[in-house]
């Protein structure tokens, strides 16, 4: 070969070499500046989509920020609006009531009723849809209150009685002793159920018992609550249960051709016990009935008394701690007065009291008192500036508690407490046992009263008949018949004296004073049970600015027919 | 067709007649590159086809049969510079069956503009393989030499039918048959 004998490479094979060197390095060289250029493309293209993704991400935010405030913006127009037709609709509703009242002619009856009908279905639309709202909004939350589920029920059932035709009879509750006396739950929210349950089970049904039957077992919280409507009605069929519970659905009613509502009670319930950790459902057979019923888990505050004399020592025990104490009761108004005052006197409290808030304010000293209880509206000064005032004079450690009793609106009055720093506010009407609970726990003895469950009454005056049973029974824990009676007619008298005070404001255009007036008679009369004026005197306080003067003298007509009612009740009573 | 033939398929000639004889082949052969080439470049196969014939001329050997040699002498260059494609494989078949699955998949990353020919394999039996080779160059002669080798790669013994594929130009069907192993 020969490479073995020369170790030097041919011309020919070296210009090969060479030439194959010049093109592998030119290709090298074209392959560096593709590469070098597709690396430029790829920077230049990641950037753009790194700028994309920001834009996007930015478009992205402004967009879901828009939507999200044109859904708060939604809501918060839903509720509002809501708000504002709740209030000329209760005047409304009232109004008519007033002329159903009075009207003797069949045929405007019926009409009238039928303009109730309307009235009641949009305020139920009303109230579903602001609720909902609220719901959709995050703006329902739970209160945790002691709830006293047996007084709810006959509440739920006494209210659905009056709008059912021939509701008395049709409607039955049967609670299990098993059922915890008071535990601890959102009572207006569970009300709201129960009522939307009851006022369905009367809706889709023409005859037949409509039976509450309530009970508990035992559970991890403390007790499972369970609660059962059942009816017999139309009934639902397995496909409409599916949806039963969803927004907006409702099963087609052919017992009525009046408006049915928005579909939302059931979906409302739903979410209410669920957001409460509790299930609801129904059982129904199609033209057999149907039984919705709820679970839910509470905390159990006070277990059933195994007998009444464990009661009556607990309730000995209360009376101890509550007796001797020193109160100042700042109220006004009369009746509140009496009733107030008697309710102390069974506590053996020394009671002091103050006619109004610049009185109350004048009589405070520290260590005078153990507790205040402050009515809120009352002439000269109401009672959170008497409040403010208190809390402005005397360093924090020195002021008793004080608890505010008012029929105002909750919600508002609650925030305004807060502020002036108010303890705890009690909703009128008070019964004796609330206030005994309320003061019990104020004073700091944190313990808890005997429940009754509901009392049969034996023959019972006529007057009774016509207040409301829970008030009824709590102004009978401290009181005897004789003396419900005797408060019954000094409420009558001062109920008179009041409504002419209405009347003349009313005809001199001042409906401020008028609405003022109409509050406190709405205030008293509750505190009696006495519900159908205090529910007219609500109507007048709400809508006394905007009625003419035919409205004016058919509202007074009406309340002085309840008064009259209570008047003649009153003389067969104690005949 | 990539360079790397062109260098190996001298490289062979050299090895198995000398410098001299490849200077003289490729003086005497008119070749558009003067026979320059380098392995990362891209020739025209008509080249390759011009440098057998001329070496098959020279030594009096059939173009076909030194297509097989080098067929042998490239798988013997692939075991050496690119191993990792015969790692994880027991079988000449298993390997065969990666050419078109594995192997050009890869040579496409780095060479996107490769005109690659197409290996369908299909086990036609136990130990038997077809592989359909297509390509419109005239190479079915290599594709056997590297067949065989790779056969004798994996400590195989086959026979090895060649036939055109029927009503399908550019295409033939190697049928390997395994006799021992």
């Amino acid at each position: 070969m020969a490479s073995e004998q020369d170790d030097r490479v041919s011309r020919s094979r070296y210009e090969r070499e060479k030439a194959a060197r010049k093109e592998a390095e030119a290709l090298l060289e074209g392959k560096s500046r593709e590469l070098f250029l597709a690396n430029q493309r790829l920077s230049e293209h990641s950037e753009i989509l790194e700028r994309t993704v920001t834009e996007r991400t930015s478009e992205l935010r402004i967009a879901l920020d828009k939507a999200e405030a044109a859904s708060a913006m939604r809501a918060r127009f839903i509720a509002t609006m809501s708000h504002e037709i709740r209030t000329p609709l209760g005047g409304l509703l009232g109004m008519i009531d007033l002329m159903y009242g009075d009207e003797t002619d069949p045929a405007k009856r019926e009409l009238l009723e039928y303009a109730k009908t309307s009235g009641e279905a949009l305020k139920r639309i009303v109230n579903d849809v602001l609720d909902f709202s609220k719901m959709e909004a995050g703006a329902f939350q739970f209160e945790n209150e002691k709830v006293d589920i047996r007084a709810l029920i006959g509440g739920v059932l006494a209210l659905a009685a009056a709008s059912m035709p021939g509701g008395e009879s049709r409607l039955r509750s049967s609670i299990s002793p098993t059922v915890p006396p008071i535990f601890a739950g959102d009572a207006t929210r569970i009300r709201q159920v129960l009522a939307n349950l009851v006022s369905n089970a009367g809706r889709y049904s023409t005859e037949g018992q409509i039976e509450l039957r309530a009970f508990a077992s035992p559970h991890e919280k403390g007790a499972l609550l369970r609660v059962e409507i059942e009816d017999q009605g139309i009934g639902i069929s397995a496909e409409q249960q599916k949806d039963l519970f969803k927004d907006f659905t409702q099963v087609p009613n052919k017992l009525t051709s009046a408006a049915q509502g928005t579909g939302l009670g059931l979906a409302i319930s739903r979410r209410i016990i669920e957001g409460a950790d509790g299930k609801i459902g129904v059982f129904s057979e199609p033209g057999v009935g149907s039984t919705f019923w709820f679970e839910l888990p509470v905390e159990v505050l006070e277990t059933t008394q195994p007998s009444k004399n464990n009661g009556k020592t607990k309730l000995r025990e209360v009376k101890a701690q509550v007796e001797g104490a020193r109160i100042l009761l700042a109220e006004d108004n009369k009746i509140n007065q009496k009733l107030l005052l008697t309710f102390l006197k069974r506590m053996n409290v020394n009671a002091e009291l103050a006619e109004n808030g610049r009185v109350a304010v004048e009589k405070f000293a520290p260590g005078k008192y153990d507790l205040v209880l402050m009515d809120v509206a009352m002439p000269e000064m109401d009672g959170l500036e008497a409040t403010r005032i208190i809390r402005d004079s005397w360093p924090a450690e020195k002021i008793p508690p004080i608890v505010v009793l008012t029929a105002h609106v909750l919600d508002a009055i609650h925030e305004d407490s807060a502020r002036v720093g108010i303890d705890r506010v009690l909703s009128k009407p008070i019964t004796f046992g609330d206030l005994r609970d309320a003061i019990s726990e104020e004073l700091g003895a944190h313990d808890t009263p005997d429940h009754h469950t509901p009392r049969q009454f034996g023959s019972r005056p006529a007057i009774f008949v016509h207040l409301s049973n829970p008030i009824l029974e709590g102004l009978i824990e401290s009181m005897s018949e004789n003396e419900v009676i005797a408060l019954v007619e000094e409420f009558v008298i001062d109920a008179r004296r009041l409504l002419a005070a209405i009347t003349a404001n009313l005809r001199r255009g001042e409906a401020e004073a008028a609405a003022a007036e109409a509050h406190a008679l709405k205030g008293m009369s509750g505190l009696i049970g006495a519900l159908g004026v205090s529910e007219l005197a609500g109507q007048l306080e709400q809508s006394a600015a905007y009625l003419d003067a035919d409205s004016i003298e058919e509202v007074i007509d009406a309340l002085s027919g309840q008064i009259d009612k209570l008047d003649r009740a009153l003389s067969s009573s104690t005949e | 067709m990539k360079g790397v033939v062109f260098v190996e398929l001298l490289a062979m000639a050299e090895d198995a007649f000398g410098e001299d004889v490849v200077d003289t082949v490729i003086d005497k052969a008119d070749l558009a590159h003067g026979g320059a080439y380098t392995a990362v470049g891209n020739y025209p196969c008509e080249e390759l086809v011009k440098i057998v014939d001329a070496f098959s001329a020279h030594s009096g050997l059939s173009p076909e049969l030194l297509q097989r040699k080098f067929g042998h002498w490239m798988m013997g260059f692939f075991g050496q510079h690119y191993p990792a494609f015969f790692e994880n494989k027991s079988s000449s078949f298993e390997m065969l069956e990666a050419v078109d699955q594995e192997i050009h998949v890869e040579v496409l990353k780095l060479y996107p503009d490769a005109e690659l020919p197409r290996f369908e394999t299909d086990r036609t039996g136990e130990g038997q393989l077809e592989m359909v080779y297509s390509s419109p160059r005239p190479l079915v002669s290599f594709c056997h030499g590297l067949i065989e080798a790779c056969v004798e790669r994996f400590d195989e013994t086959a026979e090895i039918a060649i036939e055109t594929t029927p009503a399908q130009n550019n295409s033939t069907t190697f049928r390997i048959d395994i006799t021992g192993r």
